[in-house]
């Protein structure tokens, strides 16, 4: 392939002594925070990445970490059934939940007031102070996906048999887009027109909330763990065992034309992020090679690295610049991203 | 690779005794770590370290298709428990009495991450041996619960007699032939039993009985006497003769209730040897076809009829037997489930058949051959079989002997998955026999056989 050097600068890699489950960037990118497999929240400083601070613990596990979009708390969750609201600054947290049931997903709003979490079955959504605001608890199943809707006080709710879309207003409103089949994932179109969620059966289910149509693509052959959409809103990348498909919605009708399929991956894909500007993606497999793509160009790798166990995880800072890569041998990389 | 994570599912009717070897293998101290996923109605204490919840919830797809759906309580917390470093030996999952083990079961075959990290190592089924029959009458999932199993633990066998005992066990067996079954009091078993089997052994559980490998019959017993000419004296409805007497008889067998009638047909025999047993076969089958002839207690019963016994407590027939070497009786149940006995003699020859309970829509067939089998024959058959048959196909087990490979090839299937592998080669100074087993409702053994045969190399 013709990578042109240097898409991806690699820093040196990180040892964490734990499996790192999450990550999420602070706003401004220079700080990191960890979720380990083993129990460990962790911190890492761009300044002096060698040094990971474990500033806390969940027994049993961390599983899901957010980081509040232009402010300094985040939130961690973990196999305990403690969700736990951290303050960056002050590396304190306050204990926000507390039950028997996992809280597998966190999600702070684009304007950081509001934190939603799953609890089992049920939607909990907090304000930036740990106080609980709105409850939704009438879901057929585990949720398994949180997204919110752009530039609204909406938020979607994925699990078996489709998606529960809330609205946070004085008078809270749900809606039901059923569809029989469990979604493993929601994905907003950056005009929030359209909801795209990866199926366990091996599709994508496709909703236009602005029109009320829906369109099912199927034929990925595995289940479908992750989908994006590219920051131009040009693209919906989808990855399924090995495949890593695109749709291109620059032209009418997306959904009824032949998706591209990327090959480069021999193994299953474990990790998915677009750049938060432009059209770049980045993938990575249990062939532990881990690709950068410029989708709407060539179908060819843009950059390729070789990692030193599966990719668990792959975030992207919010301007783009860096991308942490984690790695199920205990290791975090830091990569430079200037395409 | 690491090696994968061994799982152990454990099914069972209510009250079977799920909850007390969960408890067990908690407690015991065998130096293993073993993580257990307790159903959502699960009484162990939900803050040991190693217990987690789960809500039992059942993924579909689009199509509706039974044999896809799959567990995603399962995949959620399967996929993150493996993120810890100091990983578990083992895994059990506990479901509800009325859950279906196919969905647990498909998720290990199905889900292509979890596949990676787990293995399923085998399906435990507890039996509660005191109310299983009553259950059988009425309960599918019941019924699914043994078909399904790798192991079948018979539990509470003390509080039944020695003949429900056979008679529990042959019924178990007719509907699972390959299972491995365990007796036991209060879920008392050695762990090394019923999990990490590791190497579970397919091809021990295929060496069947012959009478599996044959087609049903509707007599699940004959037996030969030798027998002057004339009347003589056939007792049923005592208990089973020769049995363990010394257990305490006092308390009510609720899973014991006596067979109201039973079929049987007598047949003079050539000599007294087996082979004299065999050569009878397809003529009391046919008899068995037709109209029986209601025998009340004190009847006479003759030869090359059937008869339908009417019993009652101790009744007691009589056998008319004219000149002959041998004299067979063919009957529908074995002889320990109607107490029978005849007068003064005992078989010099038996044989047993399958169980054929006519409740039992459930039921095992077992194949055989010493041909090498073409890989993409069987491919082609397996596929066919599977997509038009595979909401029916419960398990299914071989061990296969293809063209031009000199190592075994390992299946296990649920519904329309399996999973399989070259495994140890073969010896060099015995037959290569593929086995072949397929459990299931409504089999039809003429279309597996030919089926079969298509894939002779």
């Amino acid at each position: 392939m013709n990578a042109a050097p240097g898409r991806l600068r690699p820093r040196e890699r990180i040892e964490l002594g734990d499996y790192p489950v999450d990550a999420a960037w602070s706003a401004d990118g220079n700080n990191l925070a960890v979720a380990g497999g083993e129990g460990g929240v962790l911190l890492l400083s761009m300044a002096s990445p060698q040094q990971p601070r474990v500033i806390g613990r969940h027994d049993g596990g961390v599983l899901a970490l957010s980081w509040q979009p232009a402010g300094r708390l985040f939130a961690s969750s973990g196999q305990d059934g403690i969700v736990l609201l951290w303050d960056a600054r002050s590396l304190e947290s306050t204990a926000i939940h507390r039950g028997k049931e996992w809280s597998e997903q966190l999600a702070f709003a684009d304007n950081g007031r509001l934190l939603a979490v799953s609890i089992g079955r049920a939607l909990q959504v907090f304000d930036q102070h740990g106080q609980a605001t709105h409850r939704f608890a009438d879901h057929a199943g585990a949720i398994a996906a949180l997204a919110w809707r752009p530039k609204s006080a909406e938020i979607a709710a994925a699990g078996n048999g489709g998606v529960r879309i809330h609205r946070l207003s004085a008078q809270p409103q749900s809606r039901d887009y059923p569809w029989r089949g469990a979604c493993l994932t929601a994905s907003w179109n950056t005009d929030g027109r359209l909801l795209a969620a990866g199926m366990q059966d091996g599709s994508v289910h496709l909703w236009n909330v602005a029109s009320d149509d829906e369109s099912e693509m199927p034929g990925l052959g595995s289940k479908v763990f992750a989908t994006g959409w590219s920051a131009n809103g040009k693209f919906l990348a989808a990855a399924a065992g090995a495949a890593l498909v695109i749709w291109d919605f620059s032209a009418r009708g997306a959904e009824r034309s032949r998706p591209t399929e990327l090959q480069a991956h021999s193994e299953r894909i474990t990790a998915l992020a677009f750049r938060p500007s432009g059209s770049w993606l980045a993938s990575a497999a249990r062939d532990r090679r881990l690709l950068l793509w410029r989708i709407g160009g060539a179908n060819e790798p843009q950059d390729a690295h070789l990692l030193a166990d599966d990719c668990t995880l792959l975030r992207f800072s919010r301007d783009g610049t860096r991308l942490a890569v984690g790695d199920a041998r205990g290791g975090m990389t830091i990569y430079d991203c200037t395409p | 690779m690491t090696a994968r994570i061994p799982v152990t599912v454990l099914t069972g009717y209510l009250g079977a005794g799920k909850t007390t070897l969960v408890n067990r293998i908690l407690s015991e101290n065998h130096g293993k770590r073993i993580a257990v996923i307790e159903n959502e109605f699960g009484e162990v204490g939900v803050d040991h370290e190693l217990v987690i919840g789960a809500d039992e919830e059942i993924f579909e797809t689009s199509n509706g298709c039974i044999c896809c759906t799959v567990r995603g309580d399962l995949i959620r917390i399967l996929g993150q428990l493996r993120k810890r470093r100091d990983r578990f030996d083992s895994v059990l999952i506990e479901t509800t009495g009325l859950a279906d083990p196919g969905p647990v079961a498909q998720t290990f075959f199905i889900d292509e991450e979890l596949k990676e990290h787990y293995t399923l190592d085998a399906i435990v089924t507890l039996v509660d041996a005191r109310h299983i029959e009553q259950e059988l009458e009425h309960s599918q999932i019941a019924l699914e619960q043994i078909a399904f199993a790798d192991v079948i633990l018979l539990n509470k066998i003390d509080l039944v007699d020695a003949a429900a005992l056979e008679r529990i066990e042959r019924r178990v067996r007719g509907i699972s032939a390959t299972a491995a079954v365990i007796h036991s009091r209060n879920a008392e078993v050695p762990l090394e039993r019923v999990l990490s089997l590791g190497a579970f052994d397919l091809e021990r559980a295929l060496a069947l009985d012959n009478a599996f490998l044959e087609p049903a019959r509707p007599f699940e017993w004959a037996g030969l006497y030798c027998l002057p000419p004339g009347r003589h004296a056939l007792h049923t409805g005592a208990h089973g003769h020769g049995h363990d007497h010394d257990r305490d008889h006092e308390h009510h067998h609720e899973g014991s209730q006596p067979l109201a009638q039973v079929d049987l047909v007598l047949l003079p025999a050539q000599d007294t040897t087996a082979a004299s047993i065999d050569a009878l076969l397809e003529r009391a089958t046919a008899l068995f076809e037709g109209e029986p002839t209601t025998a009340a207690p004190g009847s006479l019963l003759a030869a090359e009829r059937r008869y339908r016994l009417q019993l009652a407590e101790h009744a007691q027939f009589q056998l008319e037997a004219g000149a002959a070497a041998g004299w067979v009786l063919f009957t529908e149940h074995a002889p320990v489930e109607f107490g029978l006995q005849l007068q003064g003699v005992s078989p010099l020859q038996q044989r047993e058949f399958g169980s054929h309970h006519h409740d039992l829509a459930v039921g095992s067939i077992g194949l055989t051959d010493v041909r090498a089998l073409d890989p993409n024959k069987v491919n082609d058959w397996l596929s066919y079989l599977l997509q038009s048959r595979g909401a029916d196909i419960l398990r299914m087990k071989g061990v296969l002997n293809l063209k031009g490979e000199n190592r075994r090839y390992v299946f296990h299937g649920v519904h329309m998955v399996f999973d399989g592998q070259l495994e140890r080669a073969w010896s060099a100074d015995a037959p290569r026999r593929s086995r072949l087993v397929f459990i299931g409702r409504k089999l039809d053994r003429a279309e597996l056989e030919a089926g079969f045969e298509s894939c002779v190399a």
